[in-house]
Order: structure tokens, then C-alpha cells, then sequence
């Protein structure tokens, strides 16, 4: 009895596992949602709508346009295409799909600049996202 | 002993009414756990989008490019929509779907959006809306030189 017991003590001491299980589910998913939490922009952009979609993953490294021509990758503001494109090549192994957020304001040139550098830049998926409202015109 | 016991029975139903003795830690635990799932859930939401295809860099090619090709003009005098051109005639965004729809199949597979630099990205969006409900399968960006 006595042998039995020191035994199964050293071989295993009865640690209890569930809470430890628990923390380790909790901080997985927690880090998952950090990562991909949505980061704010640096100024509100007002997507067109669109009855015709696809659906992309909601990932890192999304590109802001604003109807004033500002450019911004994520909540980090852009000085001008070149400082975009530099960037955009550093991360451009992280980048799938890269999607373009415009503003319906912004012009079509810069959107379309935007795209030739992204081009340039080796990221050939290429998306224009729309607003996440259902679409209320015809 | 009788007096005893409803001494205690007293005291307990006080401290009762006072404070009922709630055990927080698990409806805490709940709490966290369903703020992480509502926030899982939203960021797993899809995000929606139209694909775009670009012209592969480097010298346009001389030879036309199969498929159809749209101008739209920068917008002049105070109306926020440029002018659209397919095939050398008017479309507007009311009668584009049907337009689409009408081009050959085979024309279908490509549209060239080639705008001006001021047009407004809500307009080409549209239009790009219009296109893919028709059928078109792929739509690429020109720039009017």
C-alpha cells in the first residue's frame, strides 16, 4: 500500500489539469484575436456598395484610401506611394489578397495608383472592398 | 438550547437579507469567455470585395486586347459622373446591366475599365457591380495616359 502510493507519486505528482488546459485555450484564442484584430484606421473611409461580391479573409495589412488622396496601410499613415510601396515590399510575403479600402469619394487615379504600385510590388491579388451593409440601391 | 438556535436562525436570516452571498468568480469567467467569442466571431466575418485584375507590367502590348473596354470620361461642369464609352457608344449606370448582358460571350470574359483620373471611385465600383452581375468574369484597370 505504502510502496503502491510513493510510487505512483513519483512517477506522476497528481497535478490537476484542467484549469491548465483551460488558461492554455483561453491565451491561444486570445492571441489569435489579437493578431487579427481589426486595427483603426487613421481617418473614417466610407466604402462604396455593391450587390456583386466575393468574400476575403479578414487578415493584416489592408490599404486606406481617403477621399482627399491620404493613404494609409493599416492605422500607419503613408507620406506618399513611394513610402507605400516600400512598405508594401517588406510585407509583401505576408499579403494574400490585398485589399484596397476607398473611400466612394476618393478619386480613381490614386485608387489606380495605388494598384500599379501594389503591381509593382509583386502582390498580383488585388481586391476592392465594399461596404459591409446590404445593398440598398438597384 | 432552544434560545440558542433561534439566536442563530436569527443572525443567519440577517446577514441574508443583508448580503446574499453570490459566488462571482464562475459568472465572471462566463463574461470573459463570451466577450472573447463575440469578438472571435466578428473578426472571422468574411470581408466583401470585387476582384480586380491588373494589366502584368512592362510595355502595353501593340495588338488590341480581346474583350470589352469602357472610357469614362473625367466629369466636367458640376456632374460627379464621367461620361461612359463602350464600343463607341453611350452607356449610362441605368442601362450598363443590360449592355453587359447583350455583349457577346466571349467578349465577356475581360472588361478594361479605362478612366480618367478624377472620376469618382463610387462611380467605377458601380460599374464594376453592373459588370459582374452580367457575367463578366475579370475586370482590369487602364490608366488614360
Amino acid at each position: 500500500m505504502k510502496m503502491s502510493k510513493s510510487k505512483s507519486g513519483s512517477k506522476m505528482p497528481q497535478l490537476p489539469m484542467e484549469p491548465l488546459v483551460d488558461c492554455v485555450f483561453l491565451l491561444l484564442i486570445f492571441f489569435m484575436i489579437s493578431n487579427i484584430l481589426k486595427i483603426p484606421p487613421p481617418f473614417t473611409v466610407d466604402l462604396p456598395e455593391s450587390k456583386a461580391r466575393s468574400e476575403f479573409a479578414r487578415k493584416r495589412y489592408n490599404i486606406y484610401i481617403h477621399e482627399s488622396g491620404q493613404v494609409s496601410v493599416d492605422d500607419v499613415r503613408m507620406a506618399d506611394l513611394d513610402a507605400m510601396f516600400n512598405y508594401l515590399l517588406l510585407k509583401k510575403k505576408e499579403i494574400e489578397t490585398l485589399i484596397i479600402r476607398a473611400d466612394k469619394n476618393a478619386e480613381h487615379g490614386v485608387v489606380v495608383d495605388v494598384m500599379e504600385r501594389a503591381k509593382q510590388a509583386e502582390i498580383d491579388n488585388l481586391a476592392l472592398a465594399i461596404s459591409e451593409d446590404d445593398y440598398k440601391g438597384m | 438550547m432552544q434560545a440558542h438556535t433561534h439566536e442563530e436562525q436569527m443572525v443567519t436570516e440577517r446577514s441574508d437579507r443583508r448580503a446574499p452571498n453570490v459566488d462571482m468568480t464562475p459568472m465572471i469567467d462566463c463574461v470573459f469567455l463570451l466577450i472573447i467569442f463575440f469578438m472571435l466571431a466578428t473578426t472571422f466575418a468574411p470581408l466583401p470585395g470585387i476582384r480586380v485584375k491588373l494589366p502584368p507590367p512592362g510595355q502595353p502590348s501593340r495588338e488590341k486586347p480581346k474583350g470589352l473596354i469602357l472610357r469614362i470620361s473625367n466629369p466636367v461642369g458640376g456632374s460627379d459622373e464621367g461620361v461612359m464609352i463602350l464600343n463607341n457608344e453611350i452607356v449610362s449606370l441605368d442601362n450598363a446591366f443590360g449592355v453587359f448582358m447583350n455583349a457577346a460571350p466571349e467578349a465577356k470574359d475581360m472588361l478594361i475599365i479605362q478612366a480618367g483620373r478624377q472620376v469618382v471611385h463610387d462611380q467605377i465600383v458601380k460599374i464594376m457591380d453592373r459588370a459582374k452581375r452580367a457575367g463578366v468574369v475579370k475586370i482590369g484597370f487602364a490608366m488614360v495616359q
